[in-house]
């Protein structure tokens, strides 16, 4: 395999909680982002953001309910992707 | 003559005096702003990160020092970590030094206004909010950049703490003992200033109007906590008469503290339960201090002002559990969520309220969004197992709303029996007196409750239509007018009828002028912040029964507000001259 060419990686995902992606899940999912070297994108709609920005993230004012595209680029973007799913499905910790 | 005299809202009572500290706060005007030569595009760079370095580790050091019970402020300040750690406002600052060959001051302020500039365009008000945090946030590396590292803990000697407003991860870092007063020009009685300056007892003067603009670094002042004053370069008399009342005061305090255990009763043994008001967790300590009979108004709105998502279940039980054990046996009243929308921050509907004070807040804000209410009120009832808590809901305007939240709490604990969770059945539920409709049908009201709290604040300013805030109108917030004394009567008589107990939990009812006529009223209990208690204690002890109720029957029979604050004024200032020189009065000052 040629280790220079990375397939993007990407998956749909909802926003479960009541107050949507305010600032603290925000501030966490571009925490996790930072974990990984892959470039991860949040797509919502028309609009994107690079998921390791938190300023990023906020502005796409993501309300509950909102389907969002997680997309990665990169070695470790399966993990990466799989890692901040499973962020999402839980409700970032909000009930 | 002193040089300046600034007015303000006195929210800590004592005199300091001693030299100002300003606290630079990085203001943006302050930036330097020059373009660069190409060959100092590498060295303005290497500053801007630096700057950005150090604001980072101070406050992953303020982080590490917030204790765990503060959960709220850690999240607000990793947000904020993460903040300073983003690309986006790196990128955004670096172009413009490397593209822009502006310096790192400058840069950073572009930067700083290109992202706030891309969320205008947000239409939810919730997001767009945050942006303005961000401002406020990188004051931290402008500081840094100007070479302001005079952060609050760089302070050594001891000063009167100036600043635009105090926030609470500002306080953080505080060395208490360095303080001896603070003076703010932003901020009210509920602000944190007020809060912490009344929690560590030291003189506190918020609102200061041109206060950053009048007072230098190291000046000499007095704060007045009791005027609301702060005096600049005070001359030799007034040096004299400030230290004097400093003195007598503290001579004066310390015998009311002595005696702070004695039995809140008048001299002719009428009993009369003195509670607490508090907004704080930490304020607790100071209700067992000084010897308050519990809390009778706890203020649940913090847990969802400064926060950015809503508190949850396990939390508030939590918070209240830890409450009621605390103060157990006493008792702890907990108001339900006394707020609007706007004040929640949680991107809840933005209403277009011309007149926000008569909108959805409070009980309605909670009937429309059932959720919160129940979130909250599932937790006073689990944590009510102690059996010391009462549940009181505020801003009942008639009995149809009454009997819809009593509906929403009677649900709930039908909810939580049927899981299986435990909460004290027979838990007291009161209400809050604070609308005139209220006050006129409190007879029909007593009948569905187990107690009623007597909120003045509100009360006033809905009598009399006025916003005490208002300068143009302020002068018209008078507590003993007529209506009022006649609507407080009516509310004590028809909840006494009722064989309920009736208590008062507005800044009434920590007035020495206005004590008299309530005990006179035969009002149950009077809660106030728990600072005034031993001081509310120490006149009560002097008074007799008789005597309140010989003034209430000759205050009842006036005409005007002039002539109540006349009669009070020369009674009781005849009766305790000594006190009455360190207790400021809600009642009008007679003009001269």
């Amino acid at each position: 395999m040629n280790t220079t060419m990375t397939d993007s990686i990407s998956k749909q995902v909802y926003i479960r909680n009541e107050l949507g992606l305010h600032a603290r899940p925000a501030a966490q999912i571009a925490q996790e982002a930072a974990k990984f070297s892959a470039r991860i994108k949040l797509k919502v709609g028309t609009m994107e953001a690079d998921a390791k920005s938190v300023l990023d993230i906020l502005s796409l004012a993501a309300g509950r309910g909102k389907s969002i595209t997680l997309q990665a680029e990169g070695q470790d973007a399966e993990k990466a992707i799989g890692h901040l799913e499973r962020f999402f499905l839980d409700g970032f910790g909000e009930s | 003559m002193a040089a300046k005299i600034l007015h303000g809202i006195p929210v800590s009572a004592g005199i300091s005096i001693g030299r100002a500290y300003l606290l630079s706060q990085g203001h943006y005007c302050l930036a330097p702003m020059q373009s660069i030569s190409q060959d100092l595009v590498e060295v303005e760079t290497a500053r801007l990160n630096q700057a950005f370095a150090q604001a980072l580790e101070s406050l992953q050091q303020i982080r590490k020092q917030i204790p765990r019970e503060q959960s709220d402020h850690a999240a607000i300040l990793d947000t904020h970590i993460m903040v300073l750690k983003d690309p986006k406002l790196r990128q955004a600052t670096e172009h413009y030094i490397r593209d822009m060959h502006l310096n790192a001051e400058w840069a950073l302020e572009k930067g700083v206004a290109d992202i706030e500039s891309s969320f205008q365009g947000i239409e939810d008000e919730y997001f767009r909010a945050r942006v303005q945090e961000l401002r406020l946030l990188t004051r931290r590396v402008m500081n840094q950049l100007l070479g302001n590292n005079d952060s609050i803990k760089s302070i050594t000697s001891r000063v009167i703490l100036i600043a635009h407003d105090l926030s609470p991860a500002d306080t953080v870092e505080l060395d208490v003992s360095k303080i001896m007063a603070f003076a703010t020009a932003q901020g009210g009685r509920t602000s944190h200033v007020a809060i912490l300056a009344r929690t560590l007892e030291i003189p506190a003067v918020v609102g200061v109007e041109d206060l950053e603009s009048s007072v230098s670094d190291n000046q000499f002042i007095v704060v007045d906590g009791f005027r609301g004053q702060i005096v600049i370069d005070p001359d030799e008399t007034e040096l004299t008469q400030y230290t004097d009342l400093k003195y007598s005061f503290e001579a004066y305090q310390k015998e009311v503290i002595r005696k702070r255990d004695l039995p809140a009763e008048t001299r002719d043994g009428h009993r009369v339960q003195l509670h607490a008001n508090i907004e704080l967790f930490e304020e607790v300590s100071k209700v067992l201090d000084y010897s308050g009979d519990g809390v009778g108004l706890y203020r649940t709105e913090y847990s969802y002002l400064y926060r950015v998502e809503l508190p949850t279940e396990q939390e508030l039980i939590e918070e209240y559990r830890d409450l009621a054990s605390i103060l157990h046996p006493r008792r702890l009243v907990i108001r339900t969520l006394d707020a609007g929308g706007d004040k929640l921050g949680h991107g809840f509907e933005h209403l277009e309220e011309a007149n926000p004070v008569l909108g959805l807040r409070a009980v309605r804000f909670c009937l429309r969004h059932q959720d919160i209410f129940k979130t909250q009120l599932r937790a006073i009832l689990r944590a009510s197992q102690a059996g010391n808590i009462s549940l009181m809901f505020p801003m009942i305007s008639g009995l149809g709303e009454l009997r819809e939240v009593l509906s929403v709490l009677d649900q709930t604990k039908e909810e939580l029996a049927a899981e299986g969770l435990a909460f004290d059945a027979e838990i007291p539920v009161g209400i809050m007196i604070e609308l005139p409709s209220a006050v006129m049908i409190a007879d029909i009201l007593a009948r569905y409750v187990d107690f009623f709290s007597i909120g003045t604040n509100d009360l006033i300013q809905y009598s009399l239509g006025i916003d005490r805030t208002n300068k143009y109108v302020s002068h018209l917030y008078q507590p003993l007018h007529p209506a009022l004394l006649r609507s407080i009567k009516r509310v004590v008589d028809a909840g006494h009828k009722a064989g309920i107990e009736v208590s008062m939990c507005g800044e009434m009812a920590s007035d020495p002028y206005c004590l008299p006529i309530l005990i006179g009223m035969h009002v149950d209990s009077l809660s106030l912040n728990p600072q005034s208690i031993p001081w509310i204690k120490r006149i009560l002890r002097k008074l007799t029964m008789e005597e309140c109720a010989d003034l209430l029957t000759r205050i009842l029979r006036l005409d005007s507000v002039s002539e109540s604050n006349k009669l009070v004024r020369e009674t009781i200032f005849k009766r305790f001259p000594d006190e009455l020189q360190f207790h400021s009065s809600i009642l009008e000052e007679e003009e001269e």
